[in-house]
C-alpha cells in the first residue's frame, strides 16, 4: 500500500459516508443509521446488523462470529444521540471486514487508524457535507446542529471542525 | 468537476461491486468513459497502477487535484494607492509652477 496522507484518508471516508447516504436516499437530518444498519445495502446482507447489549465495558463494537452475519453490539441504555454515534462509528468496522470491503482494500488503507477513522467516518455519516453547509455561520451553531443532526454536543463541535474543502 | 466526478465514483463504489470489480478486472477505463473527466485528466486516469481499489483511489485524488487550476486572487488595489498618486501629482504641479 503506497503511503497515504490523513487528508486523503478523510477524503475517503468522507466520500463512502456520503455514498451510503445517497444509498438511503436521505436529503434532510437526521440520518437513519440504525435503519440502514437493520436494511443494508445488498452487499452487506451479511455484515450490517445490531444487537443490544447489556455493558459497562464499551458503547458498541463491531463483532463477526463465525459463520455468521456481522453485528454491531451495542450497549442498551444509551442516550440516543450517543447510540447512534457509536452505531455509526463501528459501521466502519463492519465495511472493512465485508467481502466487498476486503475487495476494495479498506482495511489496508484504515486498519492503522480504525479509531480516528471511524470517529471521522461517523461525523459524516451522521451529518453529511451538503447538509451541514445550511448551518454555516449561524447563531448557536454547535447546538443547532447537535440538534437536528442528533449528535452528542462534542461530535457536532468536531464536525464543525473538520475540513470539508477538498468536498466540493 | 473532475473532483465532484471523482468524489461520485468513490461514493458510489462502496455500494456498487461492479465498479471494484471493473478496476480489478482492469476495466476501470470503462467506467471512466462514462464520467465527466476532461480528455488529459481521463488518460491519467485510465492508466495509473495501484493494487487496490482503495490505492488507486487515491491515486486518483491526486491526479485530479494536480489538474485543478490554481485559483487566483482578486487583488483589488489598495485605496492608499490612489492618495499617494494624487500626492505625487500634486507635487510635481507644484514644482512645474
Amino acid at each position: 500500500m503506497i503511503s497515504v496522507t490523513r487528508e486523503e484518508r478523510e477524503w475517503f471516508l468522507r466520500n463512502i459516508a456520503q455514498g451510503l447516504v445517497d444509498y438511503m436516499g436521505v436529503v434532510e437530518p437526521p440520518v437513519p443509521v440504525e435503519e440502514m444498519l437493520r436494511h443494508p445495502p445488498t452487499v452487506y446482507n451479511y455484515d450490517f446488523g445490531v444487537v443490544d447489549m447489556y455493558s459497562n465495558l464499551w458503547d458498541a463494537t463491531f463483532a463477526r462470529p463465525p459463520s455468521r452475519r456481522g453485528s454491531i453490539f451495542v450497549r442498551i441504555n444509551l442516550p440516543p444521540d450517543q447510540r447512534r454515534y457509536a452505531l455509526a462509528r463501528e459501521t466502519l468496522s463492519a465495511l472493512i471486514t465485508s467481502k466487498h470491503g476486503r475487495e476494495m482494500g479498506l482495511a489496508e488503507l484504515f486498519m492503522d487508524t480504525l479509531q480516528e477513522s471511524g470517529e471521522h467516518f461517523a461525523r459524516h455519516l451522521l451529518a453529511p457535507q451538503p447538509m451541514v453547509e445550511v448551518f454555516r455561520n449561524r447563531e448557536d451553531e454547535d447546538r443547532e446542529l447537535a440538534d437536528t443532526f442528533e449528535l452528542p454536543e462534542q461530535v457536532a463541535i468536531e464536525r464543525k471542525q473538520d475540513s470539508d474543502s477538498s468536498f466540493r | 468537476m473532475s473532483m465532484l466526478t471523482l468524489n461520485q465514483l468513490v461514493a458510489r463504489s462502496i455500494v456498487d461491486p461492479a465498479i471494484v470489480q471493473a478496476f480489478s478486472a482492469g476495466r476501470i477505463a470503462d467506467v471512466l468513459s462514462d464520467l465527466e473527466f476532461s480528455p488529459e485528466v481521463r488518460t491519467q486516469l485510465s492508466s495509473l497502477n495501484a493494487e487496490t481499489w482503495t490505492e488507486y483511489a487515491v491515486l486518483a485524488y491526486r491526479t485530479v487535484k494536480a489538474a485543478q487550476p490554481v485559483q487566483t486572487r482578486i487583488e483589488l488595489p489598495s485605496p492608499a494607492e490612489g492618495l499617494i498618486r494624487r500626492d505625487e501629482d500634486q507635487i510635481g504641479k507644484e514644482q512645474v509652477a
